[in-house]
Formats: structure tokens, C-alpha cells, sequence
């Protein structure tokens, strides 16, 4: 087959325009699959990790914008008294967009002493102690780093308040790079002279034998005769059920992604016809030559494939380049999913274009082998 | 015994309602060597009967062997694999690959044997040389003379060293200069490379250099005659 390559590669050659256009038009698809997989990815990672599963969310009964969740966070003490309960994070959350945003910026509030020992953050620049003795210090995750061009010691103005960049941390959730971690009294007051005391939600760490649905019904029915009814989920749950709205729409581009599935395999199935109904008589001479009909099948199929898979890559590098340089991260009430290339989003881009440039050549292929040689030579 | 053995052989068609039948009955010897040429009126199953015996077409009845293969009994598959190793066929419009240049086109059909490049490269330069285009190896069909292009096609026909040649109307397309030019290649051809040959053609001038001439009539063979103006007289 490949004493052919320089025949296959010099007929698609042969229509160049019409290749390149078939190379973009796959490539585009290809792009918006890899990048809607990617987000696809990043939500899953966000809900399926077993932090996800193993931390508890304590949020206000009946509300999902961290705006509106407002907590006693003496209800810390309460909740560590729970069986199960290994630790609790009371945390402030602050935004500067509940709806639906690719630049969302979201600040956790935490008791900065027990941040180091309750995330497993890496600093990558700075020095926890400097994060910790400093009020208005913060730490930035990485992916927010990179996307808004921060640097250590920079001074960051969100709103009403301004924090100084103390460290710069690295994180295995990708989710936690696009946080910024302050000090909780900080943020509280930053938000109202009246808010401390108060935080957004309060995160639970969980004991390796404690059943979570059971330990977050217990929870809720201890707080049920306080000030403030809660709703306590699994961190994963807690978060697609606060980005449900997202989450439908990734859903819808679930169905996007197909469409762009079917448009490639549509596209190149098209250049192949035409470019089999141009050589009709060009195949039968091969055949009279003694070139097997499963043989211009292969070669028909190899165009068709070289094809897809060229669209896909470019497809596919477009999006690795894009999401790398462009750290984008989409959310929502602040809870962001990060989007970010991956080997398997590479895998599957080329996968698929592999497989979709096969099948798309398959019809064309098949009808090449099977025309009548003497019908076919007459047309000269 | 003979090189090819054409025995009881019938080809019919539709065409509308009506039934063709450009071969019938037809009983043929073909000699290793020889050079055939087959004549008659336009619709009288001379090229039906060339691409019979190239094996690109099926008869209805009957069985054509060459070189003790009967090829009428033979695969899509195991045809096309003796057309690679036996066969070479030189059409009347070149039918040369347009994106393959003039070496290229003649090394196609070796690229179906099994051989190594280097003997690829000796067997190509070597039918390049025969038919006197050495110098236009690198040159695309488009860059070629309608002549350059049929001496191309010759050179692609006999680079495997075929059993059999066979031509369809060879000269058809080219003018008077071109045409004698292609005739005494086809000649030498058969002289000096003991190719069997057998030629499709109108043309009395390209029967001329045949050893013997079949004349085609109602799907039979009303020849052969060694006089092409014989072989003629009754058109």
C-alpha cells in the first residue's frame, strides 16, 4: 500500500482547493468537538473526583447563589460535633458574576492557618507563612494566574476590595487553580461591615468509614433548630446542582458536538463522491492494469482518511493551543470548570477523525470497485 | 500448443430492447509471438473481443486460456492479478494517470509485482529507452505530445514483460506522422522483443505490419487472411 503513497498523496494534491477546504471544514468541527469534550471533561472532573464524593457542602436551604447562602459560622462547631466529621472549613465565597461566564473570578475566604492542611495546595511561587501573617494576603491558583497574568506580589482590585498576591499554588484539581484563597475575616469585611460571623458555606471532611448521604442528613436535622435551615450534599452534587443551568447547556452541546460529527463525515464523504465521479475511468484503468478492486478500495479509503485525519489534526492542535494559552475556565454562582486539554481529548479527536474519514469513504469506495471496467474505459 | 485458445466463445448484450451479439461462436489460435491484427466494420466485436481476452470483460460462453490459464474461470480478484502479471494493454486515448508523470505512469503496474525498487528503476528506464523517451521521464502527461503520451502508454503496456499485449485502436487519436511512428514501434516491438501483439483497428496502414489479420463479421471470424487488402476488401 504504500508503493501507492505517492499516488494517493499527488491525486488529493491534484485538487488541492477542494482538499484544503475539506482539510478546514474538518478541521473547524474537529476544533469545536475537542473543545466541547473539553468542557464536558472538565465537569466530570469537577464532579467525579473523590473530593467530590468525600466532602459534604453545607449551603442555605433553598438557595444556590453564593450571595444569597448566608451561614452562622459558628455552625462550625456544631457540625464538628457530628459523627463522621473529621474536619470543617468555614468559607466565604465572593464573585464578580453569577451568571454564566468564561472569566469568572471566584475568592474563597478561608481561615488562612488551616487552609495549607485542609486543600492539597502546592506554592509554586511565594511562601505560606507570608500568606498567612499577612491579612490582605491571597493566594492565586494557577490556571487564574496564567489567564489573568498575575505575578507574586501583585496588587489584585475585585469590586470593593484589593488583595495582595502572596503565592502563586498548583493544585490536581483543576477546579481549585482557578480559585483565589484570602483571609475569611478579610472577605467578610470586604463585603459588609456586618458580615463577619457569617460565611457563604461551610465544606465538611468526611472520615473514610462515614457514609456521606447519612452524615449530611444528620447534619441538617442538628442545624434544622438554628437560625439558619441548611442544605448539606456531597461536594459533587452540591456543585452540579448549583450549575444546573450549565450543566444543561453542556448538555445541549453534547448534541452540538454530534451534529459537528455528522457534518464531518457528510463533508468528506462529499469530496470523496466528487472525487471518485471524477476518476471513474481513472479507476477502471488501474483495474485494467491489475490493480485489485479491493485495492482502489484501499486507496479510495486512504484519501478519505488522510483527509479527515489532516482536519482532524489541525482540528485537534487548534484547540490544545487555544484552551493551553487561553486557561479558560466557565461558571457559574461560583463554581467554575476549567477547561484544559487533555491526551485523552488528542485521542479522541484523532480517533474519531480516523474512523469518520474510513466511514465516509466507504459508499465511494465500494461504488469504484464495483463499476463496469468496459463502461467505464468507453467514457474516454 | 497455442498462446492463447479461444474456444466456443459468445458475448451478448442488451441494448434497449434489443439483444447484441458482437461474438459468437468464436474459435481462435493465437501463436506465441505473433502479432494479430483484428478488423472489421464498427460494431462487429473487435474491441469486445480484445477486452475479452484482456479479461476485463466475461463472456456468456465459452473459455479463452492463455498460456494454459483459462481466464474466463477466474476471480475478480485472480483476474486482476494475472492482467498484473500477464497482460498489457495499450489504450486508444493513453489513459495515463494525470498527477503521475511519464516514469511514473510506466512504473505503476510494477508496483503490483513483487520487486525491489532498484529492478522498479532498471525495467522503467529500460522500457523508457525502447520507446525513445528517456528524456522525458520527469515530464506529466499534460507536458506530452498525443504521440509522447501513446509511446508512454506503450512503455506502461510492456514493463512487466508481459505474456500478451493487446491494443485498442492504438493510432486512433494521433495524426499520420504520429501513427506510422507508433507502428513501427509496435513492430519492433514484436520483432525484436518477441512481444505477442494483438491490434484493434480501422486502419489498413496499421494492419499492414501484422503477421495476420482477423476480420470480424455478426460476432464470427471471417478471416484470417495474411493480406491486409484482403483482410479489407469487403468493407
Amino acid at each position: 500500500m504504500f508503493r501507492f503513497a505517492p499516488y494517493i498523496w499527488k491525486t488529493l494534491w491534484r485538487h488541492r482547493t477542494r482538499s484544503l477546504l475539506t482539510v478546514s471544514g474538518a478541521s473547524v468541527a474537529i476544533f469545536v468537538l475537542c473543545f466541547i469534550g473539553s468542557i464536558q471533561e472538565g465537569l466530570n472532573r469537577m464532579v467525579q473526583g473523590e473530593d467530590a464524593q468525600r466532602r459534604l457542602i453545607v449551603f442555605q436551604e433553598n438557595r444556590f447563589c453564593p450571595t444569597s447562602s448566608r451561614l452562622p459560622e459558628d455552625y462550625s462547631r456544631q457540625i464538628a460535633q457530628v459523627s463522621g466529621v473529621t474536619d470543617v472549613l468555614p468559607i466565604q465565597v465572593w464573585t464578580n458574576n453569577c451568571r454564566a461566564s468564561l472569566d469568572v473570578v471566584v475568592v474563597h475566604g478561608v481561615p488562612a492557618a488551616k487552609l495549607p492542611e485542609s486543600r492539597e495546595l502546592r506554592l509554586i511561587e511565594g511562601q505560606w507563612p507570608a500568606f498567612v501573617s499577612r491579612t490582605d494576603a491571597a493566594v492565586v491558583g494557577r490556571q487564574f494566574a496564567l489567564r489573568r497574568r498575575v505575578r507574586l506580589g501583585d496588587q489584585l482590585t475585585f469590586g470593593s476590595m484589593s488583595v495582595h498576591v502572596a503565592g502563586i499554588f498548583e493544585s490536581d484539581s483543576s477546579a481549585e487553580e482557578d480559585l483565589i484563597y484570602c483571609h475569611l475575616l478579610f472577605l467578610q469585611l470586604a463585603e459588609s461591615q456586618t458580615a463577619a460571623g457569617l460565611v457563604t458555606q461551610l465544606e465538611v471532611a468526611l472520615d473514610p468509614s462515614a457514609e456521606p448521604d447519612r452524615v449530611a442528613k444528620q447534619i441538617d436535622e442538628k442545624l434544622r433548630s438554628g437560625l439558619v435551615p441548611t442544605t448539606t450534599r456531597p461536594k459533587g452534587a452540591f456543585q452540579t446542582a448549583t450549575i444546573s443551568d450549565l450543566v444543561d447547556l453542556i448538555g445541549y452541546a453534547y448534541w452540538l458536538g454530534l451534529a459537528c460529527v455528522g457534518l464531518v463525515l457528510s463533508l468528506v464523504a462529499t469530496t470523496t463522491v466528487m472525487s471518485v465521479q471524477d476518476r471513474v475511468q481513472e479507476h477502471a484503468v488501474l483495474q485494467t492494469l491489475g490493480v485489485r478492486p479491493g485495492r482502489v478500495m484501499r486507496l479510495i479509503l486512504a484519501e478519505s482518511t488522510l483527509l479527515c485525519f489532516w482536519g482532524g489534526a489541525l482540528g485537534v492542535g487548534l484547540a490544545w493551543t487555544i484552551l493551553t494559552w487561553g486557561n479558560f475556565s466557565v461558571g457559574a454562582e461560583g463554581v467554575a470548570i476549567t477547561l484544559r486539554p487533555s491526551s485523552a481529548m488528542i485521542a479522541s479527536g484523532l480517533g474519531i477523525s480516523v474512523i469518520l474519514g474510513s466511514l465516509a469513504g466507504i459508499i465511494p469506495a465500494y461504488q469504484a470497485t464495483r463499476t463496469n471496467l468496459v463502461g467505464s474505459l468507453r467514457q474516454s | 500448443m497455442p498462446l492463447v485458445e479461444i474456444r466456443n466463445l459468445t458475448k451478448r448484450f442488451r441494448k434497449g430492447d434489443e439483444i447484441i451479439t458482437p461474438v459468437l461462436d468464436l474459435d481462435l489460435d493465437i501463436e506465441k509471438g505473433d502479432l494479430l491484427a483484428l478488423m472489421g466494420k464498427s460494431g462487429t466485436g473487435k474491441s469486445t473481443l480484445l477486452n475479452l481476452i484482456a479479461g476485463i470483460d466475461q463472456p456468456d460462453a465459452g473459455s479463452i486460456a492463455v498460456a494454459g490459464t483459462t481466464i474466463t474461470s477466474l476471480s475478480r480478484g485472480k483476474l486482476a492479478d494475472w492482467r498484473a502479471a500477464h497482460l498489457g494493454y495499450i489504450f486508444q486515448t493513453h489513459n495515463l494517470v494525470p498527477v503521475l508523470t511519464a516514469y511514473e505512469n510506466i512504473e505503476l503496474p510494477l508496483l503490483l509485482l513483487p520487486m525491489s525498487s532498484s529492478d522498479r528503476r532498471k525495467r522503467v528506464n529500460f522500457a523508457l529507452e525502447v520507446v525513445g523517451l528517456s528524456d522525458r521521464a520527469q515530464h506529466y502527461p499534460r507536458q506530452l505530445s498525443g504521440g509522447q503520451e501513446q509511446r508512454v502508454g506503450i512503455a506502461r503496456a510492456i514493463v512487466t514483460h508481459p505474456t500478451l499485449v493487446v491494443a485498442d485502436e492504438p493510432t486512433g487519436n494521433l495524426d499520420e506522422e504520429t501513427s506510422r511512428q507508433i507502428q513501427t514501434l509496435l513492430q519492433e516491438l514484436n520483432r525484436q522483443l518477441g512481444i505477442t501483439l494483438i491490434i484493434v483497428t480501422h486502419d489498413v496502414d496499421v494492419a499492414s505490419i501484422a503477421k495476420r489479420q482477423l476480420r470480424l463479421e455478426h460476432g464470427r471470424a471471417i478471416g484470417p487472411s495474411q493480406s491486409p487488402s484482403a483482410a479489407f476488401s469487403g468493407l
